[in-house]
């Protein structure tokens, strides 16, 4: 019933953990999920290896290549950290709208990658800020696109003896302008009715790139290919900030009705909220929005 | 009424006018000061049901129906009782007695016997060494159930007969009905200058309280049970038990410890409560059940959802002529107190405008779903969002202010409804007053740009009613007084103090009577073995009654006090007073004793000292069958203004500040009442913008959890500013009315009326979801781009 846990003080003592138990064997980082999952018996391990105390997984470092975001970043620490601030804001601002302080002082990245809802708050930011997933295992390490990695519903390209180790986040080009937007159904402990994650970049009054991204409006994090087509090489005018997002949620979403929303409300909501974002001059709202 | 049903409104030691209107007379009452238990709260030294251990104590657990309408066909527990651990399985045939909180209506079994009736129903109950173990064997417990047709929809439970939810039940899966006219309505409505006609929706919503159900039991080898609840009202559970476990109710004993919350539900006497009486007797252990969350969700007793169909009518200058009411309450798969709700649908609706002519019929039937009870406004929240959106509509029509139309209609005081109850005291046109200027509405009302509006709502709600829940002539609330050498004085009160802080007014009460400090009193409460009979925390009731018996108690002791401090000073009784830990006397200051010397002096005079106490309504209701149901001794008033705005993009509403000026009588303690104002209208806006407890097509229920059953966060709380009135009652203690769920209902109608000024849209039907109000907009769009004369 209850599952065996395996305490892992070290990065090599999780992978020997994960390399020998194979299919049996649950990472645990914060438990926000797992926990809930081991009590509703959706998840049932036989054993469960806790990572929590693996220092490596911890931390934020500076890479030639952009932020390397350790897998046990918990919310709170990347809510604190003067560098992912001025890197990666969208990625801060999501962080703030996971649950509320209790929650964010234990959800970390991995876990929001683990897991891989589609109501995943973390994750649309990650795909949007085009960044990778680092997979270690005792065969080695692997990096792939987060886009990729979340493969379906709550399914991942993660191997079973492998441990999601950190996130690169790609140096941030200048004058990128980063949006993210969460609509809930209350301000705080609740999971998203619909996220946007948008990151433009422009060169001079027209859109270069755009990658974008979101949640809970499709079985997995979705990439909104459509309006990164709409926008590139575009200026960015009221116009068409609402032609795409309109254009983005006829094509690129495919919301359903579930105890948080309908799917008409999350398709029509999901367009205004999209074509004002765009719109906005700053794109990350200082404080959370209501 | 005899003399000890009233006491009048006045200080104890009132100046020289007994009804005086002011405070300045009071020590102790009508000054902001912490509840008695705070302390102990605050520092999680307080005891809850859940913190009680015994030695050798079991642990028990519920199987639940997975099956919304089943029959039961056969439940094999042998593999469950062979499990290691495992003490006692206990199925419905080991008590077969049905009961049920109005003793008309029993209809629940502790376990079912024959038939399940809802996703959760409880099946069989385990003892255990342990939670996981009980958990365990539950597993093992074999049902097979032959599956029935499900009712979730209320229109077909009152339409279809067969098959039935209750099988003993005349009349198909009508729960109850009522049908009452008082006038002529069609003739009045006949000859309205304004008649507006309308359809609302009231969802189904619950309480939630901080700390789930929990009881544990023992049974003592002398055949004493000792039953620990987390329960609102201990003298109805003890008839319960007594009737169920057949045992005669002088051996068992009830003891509500501190309680995490309540709202009505934990009003009635509960499956657990009988399972882990029962298990103690036949394991002789002490056995505890803590439902989970999930479990909480399925036991229920929340708002009954209603479909209300209301028609109204105006004279040209905005008085009403005559309202007719047609309500269909879903209750859920058990009577529970639905006669009462039925009833309060429809009774409560009579104030505080003046009805010259009023028509209502309500009908609650049965579904598949967790039973509906009483939550905060019991049966009459609903009702009240219907009926006030509609006098804005009214007044909309006749370009009347929504103020204003409802100050032309207030009925007065010391005035009789149409439905033939008494009204005393009245204090809503000061409440509506108060909050037109605090809101600044004249200024601001319709004046606030699109997506920024005001809505006014008014309501009014008993303290209490004459109708105990069973026929009986005693008073409905009894106290107890005990003295002790040292000057403590101890209250004894069956009352319920459920976090509403009802020990705090009885410490407050007879201190003030007795002139000591409030720590000089203890309150013991609700324990049937300890303390007399109340019964318990519901209709708002407390203050009310169990005041005014403190009161009636208090009194006699003083008057002992008082002769025996004379008979030393030779002095004539009046010049003694109590006051501040002291005896004085009054034209010669300098002459003093200290309360303990007078007691011991009373003590010495009268022997053991103490005193009883208690309260019974006057004669009250309507003469009509039903007319006692919500006839209360005293009415409370209530008007709040919202102010909101509605995001168009997303079509969510947020609240910004919410003015309650509410009449409770006099505020006993206004910090109290003030935080009683406060949380009534969060929990009104809580239901009317988030909460929703509902089942999905299978009657399972769509979110048991607080995560998905959701709760306001303070993030979502808006700014409440609470205006007390105090009308001071003739009949309430010093004046007293009550003050916990009146405040409630205007919140939802002064939100759906503060929308229609802010966007134009009328909300209707409950709950205010943004998809809801994107709709409503896009609606009144379409409606709007349709050229005039175009089809
Ligand atoms: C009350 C509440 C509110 C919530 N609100 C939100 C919200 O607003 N937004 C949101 O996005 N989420 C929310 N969540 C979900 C949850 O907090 C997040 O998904 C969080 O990021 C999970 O992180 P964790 O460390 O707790 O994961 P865990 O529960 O420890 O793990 C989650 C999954 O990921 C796997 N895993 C974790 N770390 C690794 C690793 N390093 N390598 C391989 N696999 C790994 C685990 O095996 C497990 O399958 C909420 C949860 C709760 C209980």
């Amino acid at each position: 019933m209850t599952p065996e846990v395996t305490v892992a003080r070290s990065l090599d003592e999780a992978l020997a953990a994960l390399a020998r138990d194979g299919a049996a064997a649950h990472v645990l980082a914060g438990g926000t999920d797992l926990m809930v999952e081991l009590r509703t018996g959706r998840t049932r391990p036989e054993r469960v290896v806790d990572v929590w105390k693996v220092g490596e997984l911890r931390g934020v470092r500076e890479e030639n290549e952009g932020l390397r975001l350790g897998a046990l970043s918990t919310c709170a620490e990347l809510l604190r950290d003067s560098r992912v601030a001025s890197h990666a804001p969208l990625l801060v601002a999501a962080c703030r709208e996971v649950g509320a302080e209790q929650i964010q002082a234990r959800a970390t990245l991995g876990g929001n990658l683990g897991t891989a809802s589609p109501a995943a708050d973390l994750n649309p930011a990650l795909v949007a800020l085009g960044a990778r997933v680092r997979l270690r295992s005792r065969r080695g390490a692997r990096e792939v696109a987060v886009d990729e990695f979340l493969c379906g519903y709550r399914k991942t390209l993660r191997e079973r003896d492998e441990l999601i180790e950190s996130v690169l986040v790609p140096t941030r080009p200048a004058h990128e302008r980063q949006l993210w937007r969460k609509v809930g159904t209350r301000r705080a402990q609740s999971i998203s009715k619909l996220t946007v994650a948008v990151a433009l970049a422009f060169e001079g009054a027209c859109v270069s790139a755009v990658r974008a991204a979101a949640g809970s409006v499709g079985p997995r994090t979705l990439r909104l290919a459509t309006l990164e087509r709409e926008l590139v090489g575009r200026p960015l005018s009221p116009a068409l900030c609402r032609s795409a997002a309109a254009a983005c949620a006829r094509a690129d979403i495919t919301p359903i009705d579930d105890v948080r929303s309908t799917a008409l409300y999350r398709r029509h909501a999901f367009a205004r909220v999209l074509a004002t974002l765009l719109a906005e001059p700053d794109g990350v709202p200082a404080c959370p929005p209501s | 009424m005899s003399a000890r049903d009233l006491h009048g409104p006045g200080a104890p030691w009132g100046g020289a006018e007994p009804g005086a209107r002011s405070n300045s007379d009071f020590k102790v009452v009508g000054q902001p000061r912490p509840k008695v238990d705070g302390i102990a709260k605050a520092t999680g030294a307080a005891v809850y049901t859940d913190d009680l251990t015994f030695p050798g104590m079991l642990h028990a657990k519920t199987l639940r129906s997975p099956h919304a309408h089943a029959r039961i066909v056969r439940i094999d527990t042998s593999k469950a009782r062979a499990l290691k651990g495992v003490h006692a399985v206990l199925t419905g045939d080991s008590m077969p007695i049905k009961y049920g909180v109005i003793p008309w209506t029993p209809d629940e079994n502790a376990l079912a016997v024959d038939k399940v009736r809802f996703i959760g129903d409880p099946v069989a109950a385990v003892a255990a060494i342990d939670e996981d173990t009980a958990n365990a064997a539950l597993k093992l417990i074999e049902v097979e159930y032959e599956l029935l047709h499900t009712y979730l929809d209320p229109f077909e439970s009152l339409q279809r007969k067969e098959p039935q939810i209750h099988e003993d039940k005349k009349g198909g899966n009508i729960s109850k009905s009522v049908q009452l006219e008082f006038g002529k309505v069609e003739e009045a409505l006949a000859g309205a200058e304004v008649v507006v006609e309308d359809d609302y929706f009231f969802h189904g919503s619950t309480h939630a309280p901080i700390e789930p159900h929990c009881a544990v039991a023992t049974y003592s080898a002398d055949g004493v049970l000792t039953l620990w609840s987390a329960t609102q009202i201990t003298h109805y559970v003890h008839r319960a038990l007594a009737r169920v476990l057949e045992l005669p109710a002088h051996r068992i004993r009830v003891i509500q410890p501190c309680l995490g919350g309540a709202f009505g539900g934990k009003s009635d006497p509960f499956s657990l409560e009988f399972c882990v009486s029962k298990l103690a007797m036949v394991t002789g252990r002490p056995v505890k059940m803590l439902w989970t969350r999930e479990e909480v969700f399925y036991a229920h007793r929340g708002r009954h959802p209603m479909h209300l169909h209301y028609r109204s009518g105006v004279t040209k200058d905005g008085k009403l002529v005559g309202v007719d009411a047609k309500i269909l309450i879903d209750g859920g798969s058990y009577s529970s107190f639905g006669l009462v709700t039925t009833y309060y649908s429809g009774q409560l609706l009579t104030g505080p405008y003046h009805f010259p002519t009023y028509r209502f019929d309500s009908t609650r039937v049965f579904t598949n779903k967790p039973p509906c009870g009483p939550k905060r406004g019991h049966g009459s929240v609903q009702p009240r969002f219907a009926f006030e959106v509609q006098l804005d509509q009214l007044a909309e029509k006749l370009a009347l202010d929504p103020i204003e139309i409802r100050r032309r209609n207030f009925q007065g005081d010391f005035t009789r409804t149409v439905n033939g109850q008494r009204v005393t005291s009245n204090g809503f046109l000061q409440c509506l007053d108060e909050v037109e200027s605090a809101s600044r509405w004249k200024e601001r009302r319709g004046k606030l740009g699109f997506g920024r509006g005001l809505g006014v709502a008014g309501s009014m709600y008993i303290s209490g009613t004459n109708y105990p829940v069973y026929p009986n002539d005693m008073p409905q609330a009894g106290v107890q007084l005990k003295v002790d050498r040292s000057g403590l004085v101890t209250v004894f009160t069956g009352g319920n103090d459920i976090g509403q802080g009802s020990n705090s007014m009885c410490a407050y009460i007879v201190a003030e009577e007795l002139g000591i400090p409030v720590e000089r009193v203890r309150v013991v409460a609700a324990d049937t073995d300890l303390c007399p009979v109340d019964l318990g925390a519901y209709s708002s009731r407390v203050t009310f009654m169990v005041g005014n018996a403190t009161i009636d108690a208090a009194r006699k002791l003083r008057e002992k006090l008082v002769a025996a401090v004379a008979e030393k000073w030779e002095c004539a009784p009046a010049r003694v007073r109590l006051i501040e830990g002291l005896a004085i006397d009054l034209e010669d200051t300098a002459r003093s004793m200290t309360s303990v010397e007078a007691f011991q002096l009373a003590e010495t005079k009268f022997d053991t000292l103490g005193s009883t106490g208690s309260y019974n309504t006057p004669k009250l209701g309507g003469d009509y069958r039903g007319g006692t149901i919500g006839a209360s001794p005293a009415y409370s008033f209530t008007a709040h203004v919202v102010d909101a705005s509605v995001d168009v993009e997303t079509g969510r509403i947020t609240v910004h500040d919410v003015w309650v000026a509410h009449d409770c009588g006099r505020a006993l303690n206004p910090m109290i009442v003030a935080g009683q104002m406060e949380g009534s209208a969060y929990m009104g806006l809580a239901e009317a913008l988030f909460e929703e407890h509902d089942v999905n097509r299978f009657g399972l229920h769509r979110g048991p959890s607080l995560l998905d059953y959701r709760l306001p966060t303070s993030l979502d709380t808006p700014d409440f500013h609470a205006r007390i009135v105090e009308s001071i009652d003739p009949e309430g203690p010093y004046g007293a009315k009550e003050a916990g769920e009146g405040p409630l209902h205007p919140s939802l109608p002064a939100l759906s009326n503060a929308v229609y000024d802010a966007v134009g849209i009328r909300l209707k039907h409950l709950p205010f979801t943004p998809a809801k109000v994107l709709a409503a907009l896009r609606e009144k769009r379409a409606a709007a781009s349709v050229p005039q004369g175009v089809r």
